[in-house]
C-alpha cells in the first residue's frame, strides 16, 4: 500500500485524457479538410481507453513492487479511425470535386466533438482532484514525524 | 509487542493501511471513468477492520477489493459514479488525516513518558 503509487494512477488518467483531449481537437481542426496527405478526406479519430497494471513501466512501480490487481491505471489502447463514409456536398467549382461535381467532407459532427471534449476535461478536472486528495495525504503521513 | 509498539499504535496503522488501499481503489475507479467495460472496486472498511483486530500481527495485511453493487451502468459497461467517487475521496481523505492526529496522539504520549521520567 503505497501512496506514491496512487499519484502514478491518477497521472496515467491525466495522460489519458489530455490524448484524448488531442484527437477531439485534432477531429476539430480537420472538420473541413477535404485532402490529406493521401489525397483522401481526413477521417474522424477515435481514442480506445483500456485498463493498465498500475505497476507497469512506472517508477514508483519499480520502487516498490506495487502490484495489486485491482489497483488500475488506465492508458491509450489504440487510436482507430471512423469508418463512416465521407459526406457527400454538390459544390462543382470545388478544386477536390469529383466529375459530378460532389466534394467528400469528413463526417465529422462538431457538436459531438466539442461535448467528448468537455467530457474529457471534466475527466481531468476529477483526477487532479485525485492527485491532490493524495498528495494531501502523503504530507500528512509526514506529520507522524514531527 | 512492545512497549512502543503498543495495541492502539497497531490498530491505527492497520486503520491508516486501509485507507491508503481505500484511495487506490478509488484513484483506480476514479482514473477508469471512461474505459469502457470497467466495474467499480471498493473495500467493506468495517469488515477489513473487524478482520485487521482479530488476525495474529504478524499476518500480512490483505484487503479484498470487491465489485460495487447497485451502481447504474452505462451502456459501454461502466459503472464508475462520479459522486460517489468524489465523495469517497473527501472521506478517505479526513479518516486518514484522523488516523495520523490520533498516531501522533499516541506517539506524543509515549515521549511525555520518556520525558517526565528524567
Amino acid at each position: 500500500m503505497n501512496l506514491l503509487g496512487v499519484m502514478e494512477i491518477s497521472g496515467s488518467a491525466l495522460t489519458a485524457e489530455r490524448e484524448r483531449a488531442e484527437v477531439l481537437a485534432s477531429n476539430l481542426a480537420n472538420a473541413q479538410v477535404t485532402r490529406t496527405g493521401s489525397g483522401s478526406p481526413y477521417q474522424r479519430q477515435m481514442v480506445m481507453f483500456g485498463t493498465r497494471k498500475a505497476s507497469e513501466g512506472t517508477f514508483a512501480g519499480l520502487l516498490s513492487g506495487f502490484s495489486d490487481r485491482y489497483a488500475q491505471g488506465v492508458e491509450v489502447k489504440r487510436v482507430v479511425a471512423d469508418v463512416t463514409p465521407p459526406v457527400q456536398r454538390y459544390e462543382p467549382g470545388h478544386p477536390d470535386a469529383d466529375s459530378q461535381g460532389y466534394v467528400a467532407y469528413p463526417a465529422i459532427n462538431p457538436l459531438e466533438e466539442v461535448v467528448n471534449l468537455m467530457g474529457a476535461a471534466r475527466s481531468y478536472e476529477l483526477n487532479v482532484a485525485a492527485v491532490q486528495a493524495t498528495k494531501n495525504m502523503i504530507s500528512q503521513s509526514l506529520e507522524i514525524l514531527r | 509487542m512492545s512497549w512502543i509498539d503498543t495495541p492502539s499504535v497497531q490498530a491505527l496503522s492497520e486503520y491508516l493501511d486501509l485507507a491508503a488501499y481505500r484511495q487506490t481503489l478509488i484513484a483506480s475507479n476514479l482514473a477508469n471513468i471512461d474505459t469502457p467495460g470497467y466495474r467499480t472496486r471498493d473495500i467493506d472498511f468495517a469488515k477489513e477492520m473487524r478482520q485487521a483486530e482479530d488476525r495474529i500481527s504478524s499476518d500480512p495485511l490483505a484487503p479484498r477489493a470487491i465489485a460495487v453493487a447497485g451502481l447504474m451502468e452505462r451502456p459501454d459497461g461502466n459503472n464508475v459514479d462520479m459522486d460517489r467517487e468524489s465523495l469517497l475521496l473527501a472521506q478517505t481523505q479526513l479518516q486518514f488525516r484522523l488516523g495520523v492526529e490520533l498516531l501522533r496522539q499516541e506517539f506524543q504520549t509515549i515521549s511525555t513518558a520518556i520525558k517526565e521520567g528524567s
